[in-house]
């Protein structure tokens, strides 16, 4: 038989193609629709935020690094925090440690609503986004009451929360709480046994969990590999020690277990504002940092479990009040990094799929 | 269906679109307008098919011709980017010479039919449902033929899978 | 000037038309010209009408599944408001990619437009309201919407962009292949009431809904719902939207299209869509048939069924991908219908039907 050889194609896919979440571009080599070649180029975002970080006080750097990973800004928040009140071994109060649970976990709900509609989306089911916003809602008017903010929340701050939670905050929490939890079995139902999404997600993309480790993902997409590793319960911070729950695994590591995952992870977030609300003390929300506020010098690296992995925070201290250096850590850089592992020789559909059940934002990968 | 006065002129239109677009198939630059005019060419043919009577014809026409054929060869031009480029030149260096055979051809059939006075002119009208005569016929006094073309086309498609089937797969 | 017999309802429309036109002293096969031409506008005028319609019920369902209003300023929620978008979008700009192909770019939404009016010729929207009773009604629509196939494919081509290209080409595989299935399981119907002629299927239906061929056990469900697949492939829908995958290919087919040309791309699928629900309903669902109301009521209503089925598919499914949407069609689809269509034959032979 003659040898038959066929042309293969390079597709830019992006940096403004609707299911790069934001301005990804990879450069693919295909064979008909087969990927052969993935290319990430990053940058597109890049906003220097820790050299701009450089050039502010301590607590000046917390509403820039919102915009570091601004799907789930409270972690950024904290971890900032974390950083400076370990340099400076800052005492941090009771009520605000609960209050600051109570956002991460809320926080941490609202990106993982968020993936669900996005994946869903990718994968062609248009109703599912609607859903996951939906109960979003309830989630940004919490912190709206809270701190005025939708997004970018500067409301963890060295020391504790920027100010209190409103009388109202509570109930509408507790209901919010409820709803999601009730919804999730609408979310299960439309997606978890339909045959398409089962075809779509089973078995694609998987992600071996030692090429997990050795790419340094971290977070749901490696739990879903069977890695049962937590910061939250491994590397405790926080009051995160004091609750009942349960880090979520799955064993597979492909799509469909990376989609599994994250609403497990959801119920657990749910059953730990459930307690942290229930235990919420009375007492001062913040301790008393100076605005001036100067660690010692020194460095340290702060980490928390984020929706999208491991958040890290290494700042440099030179005694004055100005970091010497900052340096961010966020997951999806990890995980864009992998996805040429795991995303050649399937079809670009898949790789859309891949792509999105491994959550990747692009400001975290770019900062 | 329309009477003769109109047969006529939808006659002349369907004519002339044949053989306008059947011209602009062999002599346009760009193989992908080629192929579009096919389809009109095809699809006019369909339409004087239309005009005899022959509607199972027609729709057969255009369901194989246009719905099969043309979307085949679209689908090769696209694929080939190279075909479709516009500087590939579509005729060769024999073109003139082939022009005077063709016209010697076409001439002489011309020549032939205009000689010809013995018409095998069917008087009877056609049966009111030619489609289930044609499907009968086909089942049985042309039940060779009709079973020695799907055996052809069979043989096509494994052909089809053989070559594009790739190694040890 | 010969009147098609069976178009009786629109009689009188088509009489004043004729006084109208014969009084300014037109000869005759011009007469007979102006006076088609004028009819076809107005199914065009209806159908276009219909497909903005469609996309406002589309806009409203798919807003009512996801907990929104949709459209809601232009009038009772928002019931002008298509009519307003494509009157905006007859007075956008044309924005033309200079690498395009200009023949087959500006022909191909024009071809995309005809190809889904071209099946209306014989669908009957109730007793004797039917534009041509072709005997070969069926088979004549089958054949029609192959144009629109090479209407995409020339989208896709004339774009002169490696998306489009692709999206082109996966419709047309698509569409092709589930071309198969779908007259497999047209054919069980077909064979039942010995006639290809879309009337003639109906009035094999007449009677109560028992009668319809949905009903006829064991072979009729599953030619309908075979069909319903394949169908919800040919109109290009979710989760058969390749095509247009958004998430992968942008747009598909249609990425470059702008302005009108675009909303005609847009309404062809709106019509396609009321089209393959027509024929459903021709097909397995009596047609016309119902009791009390007038048949042409009876068939909207059946239609309009059928196109909300489809579109509850869309707003509820994730899209498959494209080599097992091909898996399906061919390892799953086509066994079926034609173990289907050689069983509904059998039982036609051996006389074991109602």
């Amino acid at each position: 038989m003659p040898d038959l050889r066929t042309e293969e194609f390079v597709v830019n896919m992006g940096p403004h193609h609707p299911s790069t979440h934001g301005v990804c571009r990879l450069i693919l080599t295909m064979d008909g629709e087969k990927v052969l070649k993935i290319v990430p180029v990053v940058g597109y975002l890049h906003r220097s935020l820790e050299k701009i970080c450089e050039n502010r006080t301590y607590p000046q750097c917390i509403p820039i690094l919102d915009r570091f990973e601004y799907v789930t800004a409270m972690s950024c928040n904290y971890v900032f925090s974390l950083a400076a009140e370990r340099l400076a071994e800052i005492e941090v109060p009771e009520r605000a440690e609960y209050l600051r649970v109570i956002m991460l976990e809320l926080n941490r709900i609202a990106s993982h609503l968020i993936f669900y509609g996005v994946t869903a989306m990718d994968i062609g089911a248009l109703t599912p986004f609607l859903y996951g916003l939906r109960e979003r809602e309830m989630i940004m008017d919490l912190f709206e009451m809270t701190c005025g903010q939708r997004l970018t929340f500067n409301y963890i701050r060295i020391g504790g929360v920027a100010k209190d939670i409103p009388a109202e905050f509570i109930p509408y929490c507790r209901k919010t709480v409820s709803v999601i939890r009730e919804k999730l079995n609408d979310y299960e139902g439309l997606l978890n046994e339909n045959p398409i999404w089962l075809v779509r997600n089973k078995n694609i993309g998987v992600l071996p969990p030692d090429v997990g480790i050795a790419y340094g993902v971290s977070g749901p997409s490696l739990r879903a590999s069977g890695v049962d590793y937590d910061l939250r319960r491994d590397d405790p911070y926080s009051i995160y020690d004091r609750f009942d729950w349960k880090v979520a695994t799955r064993s597979n590591g492909d799509c469909y277990d990376r989609y599994l995952v994250r609403l497990d992870e959801i119920k657990q977030s749910v059953r730990i504002i459930e307690q942290a609300l229930d235990g919420l003390p009375e007492g001062p929300v913040k301790a008393k940092v100076s605005p001036n506020f100067k660690p010692p010098e020194g460095e340290t690296y702060a980490r928390v479990e984020n929706s999208r992995g491991e958040l890290g925070v290494y700042i440099q201290s030179d005694g004055t009040k100005k970091p010497y250096r900052v340096k961010t850590r966020g997951g999806s850089f990890n995980q864009l990094q992998v996805l040429p592992v795991i995303g050649t020789g399937g079809l670009i559909a898949d790789l859309v799929a891949i792509f999105a059940s491994l959550d990747i934002i692009l400001p975290e990968v770019d900062r | 269906m329309v009477e003769a006065a109109d047969t006529g002129v939808v006659f002349w239109l369907l004519a002339a679109a044949v053989l306008i677009s059947g011209f602009l198939v062999v002599s346009l630059k760009n193989i992908f307008h080629c192929a579009i005019f096919l389809v009109i060419c095809l699809t006019a043919v369909a339409g004087i098919f239309l005009l005899l009577d022959a509607e199972f014809l027609a729709a057969a026409q255009v369901l194989i011709y246009v719905g099969a054929v043309s979307i085949l060869m679209i689908f090769a031009i696209m694929l080939t980017s190279r075909l479709a480029a516009h500087n590939v030149i579509q005729t060769n260096r024999h073109a003139i010479i082939a022009f005077f055979i063709s016209m010697v051809f076409g001439l002489g059939a011309i020549a032939l039919i205009a000689g010809t006075h013995i018409w095998r002119l069917a008087i009877e009208t056609l049966p009111a449902d030619n489609i289930a005569t044609i499907g009968k016929l086909l089942m049985t006094e042309f039940m060779l033929p009709f079973e020695v073309v799907s055996v052809l086309l069979l043989a096509a498609m494994i052909g089809a899978i053989v070559l594009a089937r790739k190694e040890g797969s | 000037m010969i009147w098609p017999v069976a178009f009786a309802e629109l009689r009188p429309i088509f009489d004043w038309l004729y006084d109208m036109v014969s009084s300014t002293g037109l000869p005759e096969p011009w007469l007979s010209v102006v006076i088609y031409t004028g009819l076809g506008a107005m199914m065009f005028g209806v159908l276009a009408v219909l497909a903005l319609y469609l996309v406002w019920w589309e806009r409203k369902i798919s807003a009512h599944i996801q907990q929104r209003f949709g459209p809601m300023r232009h009038g009772w929620h928002g019931w002008y408001q298509t009519i307003m978008d494509a009157i905006k979008l007859l007075q956008k700009e044309h924005v033309d990619v200079a690498t395009r192909d200009k023949f087959v770019f500006f022909w191909a939404p024009v071809m995309c437009f005809v190809a889904a009016f071209l099946a209306y010729v014989t669908i009957p929207f109730g007793e004797g309201l039917i534009v041509a009773d072709l005997n070969i009604g069926v088979l004549y629509i089958m054949a029609v919407t192959t144009f629109t196939i090479i209407s995409l494919l020339m989208a896709g081509w004339g774009s002169n962009n490696k998306y489009a290209l692709l999206g082109g080409m996966r419709s047309a595989a698509q569409v092709v292949s589930y071309e198969v299935p779908m007259v497999a399981s047209i054919l069980v119907v077909v064979v039942f009431a010995g006639s290809l002629s879309m009337v003639d299927i109906v009035r094999a239906q007449d009677g109560m809904f028992y009668n319809w061929f949905i009903f006829r056990l064991p072979f009729g469900p599953i030619a309908f719902l075979t069909y319903i697949v394949a169908a919800t492939a040919e109109a290009n829908r979710t989760p058969f939207d390749i095509p247009e995958a958004e998430q992968e290919l942008v747009a598909g087919f249609n990425i470059e299209y702008s302005g009108m040309k675009f909303a005609m791309f847009f309404l062809a699928e709106f019509v396609n869509m009321f089209t393959v629900s027509a024929i459903a309903v021709t097909l397995f669902l009596g047609g016309w048939n119902g009791v009390f109301l007038p048949s042409w009521f009876w068939f909207l209503l059946k239609t309009f069924a059928v196109v909300l089925l489809l579109m509850l598919f869309r707003w509820t499914y994730p899209r498959l991908r494209v080599d097992q949407l091909m898996e399906f069609a061919w390892k799953f689809l086509v066994p079926l219908t034609f173990a289907n269509l050689i069983l509904g034959a059998w039982m036609k032979y051996a006389g074991w039907y109602w």
